[in-house]
């Protein structure tokens, strides 16, 4: 059964079609790219799926529940997490309190009982606290867990956001381009993070690449974008060889 | 058990100190007391509103507001209503507090909404604007009084009652700030489209941060009102909301105990100045070009000697000894200028030097005295400490 | 609960309202100078210049010492302004305030550029407290000075001849004819009185029973006339212009001119766009932004001072001191801010909209609520169209 539906998903931006009638299905399990060139709508259908923007028509479906212009927050609580590609840490944050914040949906005490420090606010903050730490483990952070956010190296953030979008314990992760500006070393090991995440969190992952390597080699379908519209869709093979796609990112006519 | 026996101690602790105070300033002259009444009062309204403000990042400049919509429900109820009570005054005078605060509190419901849809500076327009409609619409009511203002009944100066609020207020943000609850507050003020991918109610967030940042200055306005007996609007006036505005900034935003010291040194130094005594003109003006000197060298000493602490300081000492020798010699030579003779009122100086202290402190320090970090031993004697912790792992 | 609507529009006039609508125009170009300011600042340096209505105050203070230094002193006895000290006082308050501006910017907030923006603001909000308090001890003891309106040669205490008289409908002429008839009558019953006056020995307050006749008559006569003037000119809708106000309009068209000019024609205006735009690439691209800045003080500061002067000469009965400022200023940014801020016609547009919408209250018999009006609009407008009129709200990029 599908987990993310997309159906005809249409935005514009006064005269811009950013994304224009775009449908594909998630299943679960699935380690699904958008790759496409620059400008193509792919960040965009990111913040459709996220309610950041609402679509101008067409209409969006996650685990069979239309989320079609539903709050951010609400898509969040529903199980979909993201990170972004220009990345947004709560920069004063340190490492640790940014992935407590993003367990703010499982909080079970009340804010009152926070004001006046109740033994149920203090244990559940130690136990946030505690999963918060497991994450950072997972995305190899545990050893800066109290330094400032802003403070970290650039694919080190990029890996608190992983963290952080994991922590609100979601079935969809986004991830929008985790591996900009990375080093292949990095980006080694950043795949089989993604591969871990997905079998041993039970995620479904959607992830948005620019490097081709990268994507082919992890990713088990492949949806390619170009000036907000489908150009091709199939296994990374078929991907690769498409001359629509070699057209896109070459710049040739078709 | 442990915890139940922290929280009593606490708490008796806390009830325990609003009395010592009380008792000691009985001792006191009414104007001691009034100034205690005051501080305490200062201390509840910055750190309320760096609820807003500071912790939440809801730009609010009019803050003095909700302190005037609580100690006019005050002054409203005991014109209204106490001469039928029959308890005791302090029992109104706590019931005032939440009559105050829950009237603030939905003024502070009222002045949140613009904030989902409005940031940064145009919030903070809105917030100032809505300070000076609710003053002006006082101004021009009939059952408040006008511009003359209400005289308040009961008028009861209880300070313990003052010292507990500003308790109360620091205690809650504080608990706020050390559980995850207080997170999502961080985080709205960091970054709004992250928080709410990441689930934070972001709506909900800011109008509770609004709720309870107001509610507490319309706590505190009701026992001003009752403490001093008659209220106007004039004090009210914007530069009520910018004076509490600049607590929050100069404490380090969203530091709740540098709310606290602010608040209480802002205060201090104007009252403190009210009995300065004359000032020869000559030695104003040798102050004042002198510090514009020895603001310009500790920037200097900030921005280009990266040496470690103690030199610095050294540094800094050797500049304070420079300004103030320099201070005495100009005030000599421009004593011989006939127009630098004149003296001028030490009390006319009190808010000069106010805004002086602002600027030198925001050019020296422009994140605050305690920036982001909370008061703490540890962090006071870090510098101190010779070994410096290094991050691990972060590479340049 | 509240008495918002004593009369609910009952009492309205609308007689008067041709005048204060002219009115409201003229205080909306003064407003309008002080937001350019508030506007071009905003525009170039994201920063609420706080200080900006202290710098008006300074300028009303310059124009106010360059009027005494012309010898309109309190208590003078010249007779007659010239053209020369309006010019003087205007160009003099412009250079006081463009100087003010610069060195504001350059000590307190140029240290404080890559700061929190909530830290400039607090020096901001320093900066004008300094200046209000500090000028009390530096500025005339603080002691509230008028300029004398006599420095302007449009200036005469017959309001006929100070004014320019627009008639949109005139007097009931038939009972205006008999009110003349009367005024010859009350002048008779002057004379009358003077002399017995003179007879009885010069005492008004010890007059004999004829002398107390022949006042009485004359009072009544007056009044007589009175009433009948009131009841010709009942209906008539009249618009008195003071020309000094009518060269402060002429003066802000001109300056405004000017200005546009200026930034969209010249090299330094170009500059000063680029930086409003882009503060970094601007200075990539080679432009000097310091400079820039210090120029967009100079100028913003200069306008505050050409409005001061003529808030301070023209409006008659205005007193200067160090809270000169506060109002106007206040009122000038959220001028600025209704017509978007960064936007300068929007400042324009802002600030007449402001002055009329402040008259229009007034004359509603809102008197009381004249100043809350600004913010009531503001929010209004900031709530529905939160980048303001000309101002278009920026999307943010996710």
């Amino acid at each position: 059964m599908n987990l993310l539906k997309l159906d005809k998903a249409t935005i514009k931006f006064g005269g811009l079609i950013a994304v224009n009638e775009v449908s594909f299905e998630i299943n679960k399990g699935d380690l699904f790219g958008l790759i496409g060139p620059n400008g193509a709508g792919k960040t965009t259908c990111f913040n459709l799926i996220t309610g950041v923007y609402k679509p101008t028509s067409g209409q969006i479906s996650f685990d069979g529940r239309d989320i079609t212009g539903t709050p951010a927050n609400k898509i969040a609580n529903l199980g979909i997490a993201r990170t972004f590609q220009n990345i947004r840490l709560f920069k004063s944050m340190s490492v640790l309190e940014n992935v407590v914040t993003a367990g703010y949906l499982r909080h079970k005490t009340s804010m009152a009982s926070a004001f006046f420090y109740l033994p149920s606010a203090i244990k559940e903050n130690e136990q946030l606290k505690e999963e918060a730490m497991k994450l950072l483990e997972v995305v190899d952070l545990a050893h800066v867990a109290d330094v400032r956010s802003c403070d970290l190296a650039y694919g080190m953030q990029r890996r608190l956001e992983i963290a952080r979008a994991m922590a609100t314990q979601p079935q969809l992760l986004l991830l929008d381009e985790p591996a900009a500006g990375m080093n292949p070393q990095e980006k080694e090991e950043l795949n089989a993070m993604v591969k871990k995440i997905r079998d041993h969190h039970n995620m479904t992952v959607l992830l948005i690449e620019h490097d081709m390597r990268f994507v082919m080699s992890l990713c088990e379908k492949i949806f390619v974008l170009d000036h907000g519209e489908e150009i091709c869709f199939g296994p990374p093979e078929k991907v690769r060889n498409d001359p629509k796609v070699i057209a896109a990112y070459l710049g040739e006519a078709v | 058990m442990k915890f139940l026996a922290t929280r009593v101690l606490s708490i008796l602790a806390a009830i325990g100190f609003s009395f010592l105070v009380q008792k000691l300033a009985e001792g006191q002259d009414s104007f001691t007391q009034q100034l205690l009444v005051l501080a305490s009062l200062y201390v509840t309204l910055s750190v309320s509103l760096n609820l807003i403000n500071g912790i939440t990042g809801q730009f609010s400049i009019g803050h003095a507001a909700f302190y005037q919509v609580g100690a006019y429900a005050a002054a409203y109820c005991g014109t209204a209503f106490y001469p039928n009570w029959h308890g005791s005054p302090v029992v109104w005078l706590l019931l005032m507090l939440v009559v105050g605060g829950i009237v603030a509190a939905i003024a502070g419901f009222i002045v949140g909404l613009p904030s989902l849809r409005l940031k940064g500076d145009y919030l903070a327009v809105v917030t100032m604007g809505f300070g000076e409609i609710v003053r002006i619409v006082v101004q021009n009511q009939k059952v408040l009084g006008e511009s003359g203002g209400l005289s308040v009944h009961p008028h009861l100066q209880q300070i313990w009652v003052v010292v507990l609020l500003a308790i109360l207020c620091i205690a809650l943000c504080r608990n706020l700030q050390i559980t995850a609850h207080g997170l999502p507050f961080l985080a709205v003020r960091e970054d709004e489209v992250a928080s709410a991918a990441m689930g934070v109610n972001v709506t909900k967030t800011k109008v509770i941060a609004f709720v309870l940042g107001s509610g507490f200055a319309g706590a505190a306005g009701a026992a001003y009102a009752l403490q001093l007996g008659a209220i106007n609007p004039d004090l009210f006036r914007m530069d009520q909301s910018f004076i509490i505005l600049t607590m929050v900034v100069l404490g380090g935003t969203g530091s709740v105990t540098g709310s606290v010291l602010a608040a209480l040194l802002l205060f201090y130094i104007p009252e403190k100045m009210r009995d300065l005594s004359d000032v020869r003109l000559s030695v104003l003006v040798s102050i004042l070009i002198s510090v514009g000197f020895a603001v310009a060298a500790v920037r200097y000493v900030i921005n280009n000697v990266h040496k470690p602490i103690k030199v610095r300081a050294a540094y800094y000492a050797g500049i304070t000894a420079v300004t103030a020798v320099v201070i005495t010699i100009l005030g000599k030579i421009l004593q011989l200028v006939p127009a630098f003779q004149t003296s001028v009122e030490g009390g006319k100086l009190r808010l000069v030097v106010f805004a002086g202290v602002l600027i030198v402190l925001m050019l020296i320090r422009p994140e605050g005295i305690f920036a982001h970090h909370e008061f703490s031993w540890d962090w006071l004697l870090s510098p101190l400490k010779k070994k410096r912790t290094k991050l691990p792992g972060v590479s340049a | 609960m509240l008495d918002l609507a004593p009369h609910l529009l009952a009492g309205l006039e609308i007689s008067t309202l041709p005048q204060q609508l002219v009115t409201g125009l003229l205080i909306g170009t003064i407003y309008a100078l002080v937001a350019l300011g508030y506007t071009m600042v905003y525009g170039v340096l994201k920063l609420i210049n706080f200080a900006h209505g202290e710098v008006f105050m300074l300028g009303a203070y310059a124009a106010l010492l360059i009027s005494w230094s012309l010898g309109y002193t309190p208590g003078n006895s010249l007779e007659h302004g010239s053209w020369m000290a309006l010019i003087l006082m205007l160009i003099g308050a412009m250079i006081v305030c463009a100087l003010i501006g610069m060195i504001i910017e350059r000590l307190a907030y140029r240290p404080m550029r890559n700061q929190a923006r909530i830290a400039s603001l607090i020096t901001a909000i320093g900066v004008s407290l300094f200046l209000q308090y500090g000028g009390q001890i530096f500025l005339l003891n603080g002691t509230p000075q008028n300029i004398d309106p006599k420095v302007s040669p449009f200036y005469s205490s017959d309001p006929t001849v100070g004014n320019i008289q627009l008639t949109i409908k005139g007097p009931n002429k038939e009972l205006l004819a008999k009110a003349d008839q009367m005024s010859s009558l009350v002048d008779k019953a002057k004379t009358d009185y003077e002399a017995e006056l003179k007879l009885e020995g010069g005492d008004e307050f010890n007059l004999q029973p004829k002398g107390k006749e022949l006042r009485d008559l004359y009072r009544k006569e007056q009044r007589d006339l009175e009433s009948a003037k009131n009841d010709a000119n009942k209906g008539a809708i009249l618009v008195n212009l003071p020309k000094g106000q009518v060269f402060m309009l002429g003066s802000v068209l001109i300056i405004m001119v000017g200005l546009t000019w200026l930034v969209m024609f010249t090299r330094q205006g170009r500059a000063m766009r680029a930086v409003s735009l882009d503060f970094d690439s601007a200075s990539l691209m080679g432009i000097n932004v310091n400079a820039v800045v210090t120029f967009t003080f100079a100028l913003g500061s200069s306008l505050a001072g050409a409005g001061a002067m003529m808030a301070a000469t023209f409006q008659s009965g205005t007193k200067i001191d160090t809270f000169f400022g506060v109002l106007p200023g206040v009122k000038a940014f959220v001028a600025a801010v209704l017509g978007g801020i960064g936007n300068i016609p929007g400042a324009v547009l802002g600030g007449i909209l402001m002055g009329l919408a402040e008259n229009l209250v007034v004359w509603a018999g809102y008197g009381g609520y004249k100043d809350a009006i600004a913010f009531v609009i503001l929010i209004a407008i900031l709530l529905f169209k939160p980048g303001g009129l000309l101002g278009s709200a920026k999307v943010e990029k996710v």
